[in-house]
C-alpha cells in the first residue's frame, strides 16, 4: 500500500517529496486536501476536517495506517 | 484620517485592554500592539527604512508580520509582502523592480499580481485606497468593534490584507490563522467568544462543505458573516451555505489588487440578503462606481482604485485612463443596479482565487533543456475549480520528466503557479501567426 500511496501523492502533488518524514511541513491546505480527497476516493474511505492531522500526515507510513485504520472501521461497520 | 495607522492610536487610547490580535496562544492588546509596532518602527528606522523606501517582507501568518506591517507605514515606508517561500530567483527579479520604482509620496503597499503578459507587476496601493476599502467594507458589510475576524488566507494577497482595515476601522479583534491546512484551528477559533467572520475563497468553501459540513453547522450560530471572492463560487455550494447557515450573513464580494474592494452582495435570503445567484456581485460600495464598457467588459472608477504599476508606465497607461480602471472581467448591469459576472477576455487561469498567467508558466518551463515546446491550460479540479497542466513536447533526444520540470519551475515561480499535471505531446496546436492556440484547448478541455 506505501508503494501505492508514494505513486498517487507523486502524481497529485509533483513538487513534494513522498518520501519525507516532514510531509506535512511540505503541504499547504490546498495539499491537505487533494491528499484526504486521492485517498478518499482510491480506498473507498470516508475521510474528514479530524483527519487532517500532522500525525495522520507526517510521512507515507503514517497515511499507509491511516487509510488501513478507516478501512477496518469501515469493514466493522463503524465508519462515521 | 490619512493612514490606517492613526485607527491603531485611536484604538489604543479608546480601548487599550481590548484583543487587537490573536495568534494561537498569543493575544496582543491594542495598547500591547500599538507598543511593538512603535518599538518596531524604531528599529527599522535604524536600519535605514522608511522615507519612501519600499520594504520587502516575507509573509508569515502572525502578528509580527502586522507589527512590521505597520511599522514600515509609520515612518512612511512602503511595505512590499512576499510569499513566505517565494523562491531566491523570483525575490532577486522583484527586488530589482522595486528598486527602479520611484513610487509616489502617498504609495503604502506594492503587492505583487499576476499580469496578463506573463510578467508579474507590482501594485501600488495608497493609504487613502486602504482607508477607502475599510470604509467600503465596515459600511456595507457591518463589521463592528465585537468582530472576531478570523484571517485564513496569506496575508500577502488583497484578500485576506484587506480585512485588517475595516476591523482596525471598527475596533475589532483579527485573529490570524495560518489557514485550512488544520481545519480544527478555524474551528477552535470559532469556538471562542466574540461575533465571528472570515474572508474564504471559493475553494476554501468547498474544502471546508466536502470535509467537514457537520462541523459547520455545529458552528453556525457563532459566524455572523463570511466573505467571499477572488474567484467564481458555484451556485450548489452558495445554496449548501445558506442551508447550512441561514443566520449567517454571506457575501460575494468583486475586488482586484489594482481595483480595490468595489461591489458586495449578500447571497442569504434568509439574513437580510438578496436572491441566491452565482456571478451576482451586487453594487458598488460607497467610494466604488462601476459601468459597463461597449466591449462588454467592466470598468470601475472610485477611491479604491491603485496608484499604477511599478515601473511600469506602459502598463499602467494601458488599463487605466482618467481615473478609469478598465478591468478583463467581463459583465452586465441587472435593472437593480447589480453587477453580474459572465467570465474573462484574457488568457488568465484563477486557481483557487490566484491568477496565473499561463506564458509566465510557460516561459518558465521553456528555460528547461528538456522542454522544446509547451502550453499551460486550465482543467477541472474538483476543489480549487480549475487547476493548471502543462502540455509538452520533449526536446530531441531528453526525457519528460514531469517532477525534474516540477522542480525547476518551483525554483522560479510561485507555488500556486506550478502546474500539477503533465502530459507529453506531439506537437502544440498554434494559430497562423505561430501564437499558442489557446482557444482551441479551451474548448477541447
Amino acid at each position: 500500500m506505501k508503494e501505492e500511496i508514494k505513486t498517487l501523492l507523486e502524481n497529485a502533488l509533483p513538487l513534494i517529496n513522498p518520501e519525507s518524514d516532514f510531509l506535512f511541513a511540505e503541504l499547504d491546505s490546498l495539499g491537505v486536501a487533494t491528499i484526504l480527497l486521492t485517498l478518499s476516493e482510491k480506498y473507498g474511505i470516508r475521510l474528514d476536517h479530524t483527519d487532517a492531522t500532522p500525525r495522520n500526515l507526517k510521512n507515507i507510513e503514517a497515511l499507509a495506517a491511516l487509510v488501513e485504520r478507516k478501512l477496518a472501521e469501515k469493514a466493522a461497520g463503524k465508519e462515521k | 484620517m490619512e493612514k490606517i495607522e492613526e485607527y491603531l492610536y485611536r484604538n489604543a487610547e479608546l480601548y487599550p485592554g481590548k484583543r487587537a490580535v490573536v495568534c494561537g496562544s498569543q493575544e496582543l492588546t491594542y495598547s500591547q500592539l500599538l507598543k511593538a509596532v512603535e518599538s518596531r518602527a524604531k528599529e527599522l528606522r535604524g536600519n535605514g527604512e522608511g522615507n519612501g523606501k519600499p520594504c520587502a517582507m516575507r509573509t508569515v501568518q502572525n502578528s509580527g508580520f502586522l507589527t512590521d506591517y505597520f511599522a514600515i507605514h509609520l515612518i512612511d515606508g512602503i511595505a512590499v509582502p512576499l510569499e513566505s517561500n517565494i523562491p531566491q530567483e523570483r525575490l532577486k527579479e522583484i527586488e530589482r523592480l522595486i528598486a527602479e520604482t520611484e513610487a509616489p509620496d502617498k504609495c503604502a503597499d506594492i503587492l505583487f499580481t499576476t499580469g496578463t503578459t506573463g510578467k508579474s507587476k507590482g501594485v501600488m496601493i495608497s493609504h487613502q485606497t486602504i482607508i477607502a476599502n475599510g470604509e467600503n467594507l465596515v459600511q456595507a458589510q457591518g463589521f463592528s468593534e465585537e468582530t472576531d475576524f478570523i484571517i485564513c488566507g496569506p496575508l500577502n494577497h488583497i484578500g485576506s490584507l484587506s480585512k485588517i482595515y475595516p476591523v482596525l476601522i471598527a475596533g475589532g479583534t483579527l485573529h490570524v490563522t495560518e489557514g485550512l491546512k488544520e481545519p480544527g484551528a478555524f474551528y477552535r477559533a470559532l469556538g471562542n467568544a466574540g461575533r465571528h467572520a472570515t474572508f474564504l475563497v471559493p475553494s476554501a468553501i468547498r474544502m471546508l462543505l466536502t470535509f467537514s459540513s457537520e462541523e459547520l453547522k455545529k458552528h453556525a450560530s457563532a459566524l455572523d458573516f463570511i466573505e467571499t471572492g477572488a474567484a467564481p463560487i458555484s451556485q450548489t455550494d452558495m445554496e449548501e451555505l445558506c442551508r447550512i447557515l441561514p443566520d449567517t450573513r454571506l457575501y460575494n464580494t468583486y475586488a482586484s489588487t489594482e481595483s480595490g474592494i468595489l461591489c458586495t452582495y449578500n447571497f442569504n435570503p434568509t439574513c437580510g440578503g438578496e436572491e441566491c445567484i452565482a456571478g451576482c456581485l451586487g453594487r458598488p460600495m460607497k467610494h466604488s462606481g462601476i459601468f459597463i464598457t461597449e466591449n462588454g467588459t467592466v470598468a470601475c472608477s472610485g477611491k479604491t482604485l491603485m496608484l499604477g504599476y511599478a515601473a511600469d508606465r506602459a502598463a499602467t497607461e494601458s488599463i487605466m485612463k482618467e481615473g478609469i480602471l478598465y478591468t478583463n472581467d467581463c459583465g452586465r448591469i441587472d435593472g437593480r443596479g447589480r453587477l453580474h459576472l459572465t467570465g474573462r477576455r484574457d488568457d488568465t487561469i484563477n486557481v483557487g482565487g490566484l491568477k496565473v498567467s499561463p506564458v509566465e508558466v510557460e516561459n518558465a518551463a521553456l528555460s528547461h533543456p528538456s522542454v522544446a515546446d509547451c502550453i499551460c491550460i486550465a482543467e477541472e479540479h474538483p476543489l480549487l475549480g480549475n487547476q493548471l497542466k502543462l502540455l509538452v513536447v520533449p526536446a530531441s533526444g531528453e526525457k519528460f520528466d514531469k517532477r525534474e520540470i516540477a522542480r525547476h519551475l518551483g525554483s522560479r515561480l510561485e507555488s500556486y503557479k506550478i502546474p500539477s499535471l503533465y502530459q507529453r505531446v506531439e506537437s502544440i496546436k498554434r494559430t497562423y501567426n505561430g501564437k499558442a492556440d489557446r482557444k482551441y484547448y479551451r474548448q477541447k478541455s
